[in-house]
């Protein structure tokens, strides 16, 4: 399949400088050798074709913003070589940029004071849209999402979910190759988030567009990715799809529990509470058991049970016992814990 | 795609401007008061000068209405830096929070893209301000109008604006290797009283300094002797619009360095 960004043992440091205070530090500053180095992102190697949405994963520093940097061409990596669209980004910024779309979550790129659809205008001149292809674009937008009444109003007035989704229009606008979204969700409400998942699913779908994602959020992930690329401290962890991943944890089941009616009335902190004395009492019960955690989930709470340790029924026994099950589901392991597990260093 | 000339940004500047006057002219008493403090503070310099001249007719060998030429002058070149070039002012606050970065991302020089995201309609009254105060004192002086004169006249105020527009961005840039540069920033813009009185009337070292290091002397009073003094116009004067150029050139080079070298912070 035809490659349209790849990665070859790239790697970024930046030096930053031990500032000093005041007129007279800052000018000490201009000659001033006293750097640390950061490193932050360290020979990753990878490959993306077109049409592929990937989930860019990682702890927060682990260097996925630096990545997108780069790739975007406003970074030039320190070592190793970054080729999209067939070009050095760094070398050609404007080229490149011709052909890419961002966003950055809660960073509008937007003109602040202006309504939406005239930003929309102006982008069409800077990115020498068609007429026609400008309308097809909007045609195709307005089918998808319910955007008239966010077109004209300024996009100071918007809320950071609108905006989001203005950016996320704005970026797809001239029909780019590939399109990053740096936590494109970050701080939206549920329902806010089921629309940009939606409407990304659409857009990569409709116009063949590469997305790579950034996100904290796994509803994210398995609303969109197949695959997924995982670095922690800058170093490539984990790049496979996500099912294979799945299957390295096939020992695990998660048992989804609703404990009595008011679950549902429960607040978020509550339910959090319950599903830390719900993992308390298990273990305390199951000495033998290690690996076992209980987390709230919406109105769930989600016991990861690893079989190999426990058998599923005995669990579900002894919450029984303490508590009174109202709903019941099992499932494989979610995104979410494989993640976790990954991030905790269960795959090395 | 087409290659990115002059006719491009134009029309893209032209746009932007149209949609940022639209949307600044809802805001009507923001502009109201803010012309109203431009008119006060321009009325105080007038009184200033003509309680001057009524205890000396002429200040090192220059009158009251030569003195209000210059301030005229000096008010309509400092308008393309007030109008065009405001969001300089800002640059700062985008560095080091890193949003500055989003002005990279778009297949169009940076500099253009930041710096015609802001019209500051507040320059336009004091625009206005200075040409009144030119044609009256032009009249007073009795300097006569010709169109060869009219040329001159435009070709002086754009050599002028380019200097104070230099000056803001080298000022400006050096964000993006220096923290705190506000006062940068606001020192380069004061030295902007300083170019409404004749160079004549600092001692040698100020001379030097206004013409060669912060070429503020440039922004009238060089551009300005040919009218008032065409009997003994400098070799300055006539290679000021060279020298304009290049230093804007100059200027707009450091500008982007700093850009294309910028780092964003992590986030
Ligand atoms: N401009 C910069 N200067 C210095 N350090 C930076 C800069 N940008 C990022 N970093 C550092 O690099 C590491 C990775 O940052 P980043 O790529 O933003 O991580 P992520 O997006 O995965 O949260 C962090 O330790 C961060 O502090
Ligand atoms: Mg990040």
């Amino acid at each position: 399949m035809e490659k349209i960004i790849t990665l070859n043992d790239v790697t970024k440091e930046f030096k930053v400088l031990n500032r000093k205070e005041g007129l007279r530090g800052s000018i000490k500053d201009l000659f001033s050798r006293d750097y640390n180095i950061v490193r932050a992102v360290c020979n990753i190697s990878m490959e993306v074709s077109r049409g592929e949405i990937v989930g860019y994963l990682g702890p927060n520093g682990a260097g996925k913003s630096t990545t997108i940097k780069m790739m975007t061409g406003v970074l030039e990596p320190t070592s190793g070589e970054i080729l999209v669209n067939g070009m050095v980004p760094y070398i050609k910024r404007t080229q490149n940029a011709q052909n890419i779309g961002v966003v950055f979550g809660q960073r509008s790129q937007l003109w602040w004071a202006l309504p939406v659809i005239e930003s929309f205008n102006i982008l069409k001149d800077i990115y020498q849209v068609s007429d026609r292809n400008y309308s097809d674009m909007m045609e195709l937008y307005t089918s998808l999402v319910d955007i008239e009444d966010i077109l004209h109003k300024p996009v100071r007035q918007l809320s950071l979910g609108q905006r989001t989704l203005s950016d996320i229009l704005a970026a797809f606008l001239h029909n780019p190759s590939t399109v990053f979204l740096d936590e494109p969700t970050i701080g939206l409400d549920v329902s806010m988030k089921g629309k940009i998942r939606k409407l990304v699913k659409a857009l990569n779908k409709e116009k063949n567009t590469t997305v790579i994602l950034t996100t904290h959020d796994m509803g994210d992930v398995d609303a969109l990715c197949r695959r997924i690329v995982i670095i922690d401290k800058g170093s490539l962890l984990y790049d496979n799809d996500i099912e294979n991943l799945k299957g390295f944890f096939g020992s695990y089941r998660t048992v989804k529990v609703r404990l009595g009616r008011e679950a549902e009335e429960l607040t978020k902190e509550n339910l959090k509470r319950l599903a830390n004395e719900l993992q308390q009492k298990l273990l305390d019960t199951h000495p033998e058991v290690n690996s076992l955690t209980a987390i709230s989930n919406e109105s769930w709470i989600d016991v990861l049970v690893h079989e190999d340790e426990i058998d599923i029924m005995k669990v579900v026994n002894s919450i029984q016992e303490h508590y009174k099950i109202y709903d019941l589901k099992l499932e494989e392991i979610s995104t979410e814990s494989v993640i976790r597990k990954i991030y905790e260093g269960e795959m090395q | 795609m087409n290659k990115k000339g002059l006719r491009f940004y134009m029309r893209i500047y032209k746009k932007i401007l149209a949609q940022d006057l639209k949307s600044k002219l809802s805001y009507r008493a923001d502009f109201v008061i803010s012309s109203i403090g431009m008119i006060f503070t321009n009325i105080s310099a007038f009184i200033t000068l003509w309680i001057l001249f009524q205890n000396f007719p002429t200040v090192m060998g220059w009158n009251y209405h030569e003195m209000l030429f210059l301030y005229g002058f000096s008010l309509i070149a400092l308008t393309p830096v007030q109008c065009f070039f405001d969001n300089n002012w800002s640059l700062r606050y985008y560095v080091f929070s890193g949003d500055f970065i989003k002005y990279c991302f778009r297949p169009i020089n940076i500099f253009f893209y930041y710096i015609s995201e802001v019209f500051d309609i507040k320059g336009v009254g004091q625009f206005l301000f200075g040409i009144g105060t030119l044609i009256y004192s032009w009249q007073k002086l009795e300097m006569g109008m010709s169109v060869l004169i009219f040329i001159k006249l435009i070709f002086a105020l754009v050599t002028a604006s380019l200097f104070m527009v230099a000056l803001m961005n080298v000022a400006a840039a050096t964000c993006f290797w220096l923290m705190g540069t506000g006062y940068i920033m606001v020192t380069a813009f004061k030295f902007k009283d300083y170019a409404k009185y004749p160079i004549t009337i600092f001692n040698t070292v100020f001379r030097f300094v206004f013409t060669f290091i912060i070429p503020i002397a440039f922004i009238a009073y060089y551009p300005s002797l040919v009218f008032l003094r065409p009997d003994e116009i400098p070799i300055l004067t006539w290679i000021s619009p060279l020298i304009g150029v290049l230093f804007f050139y100059i200027s707009y080079k450091i500008w982007m360095k700093g850009a294309i070298s910028y780092d964003g912070t992590g986030s």
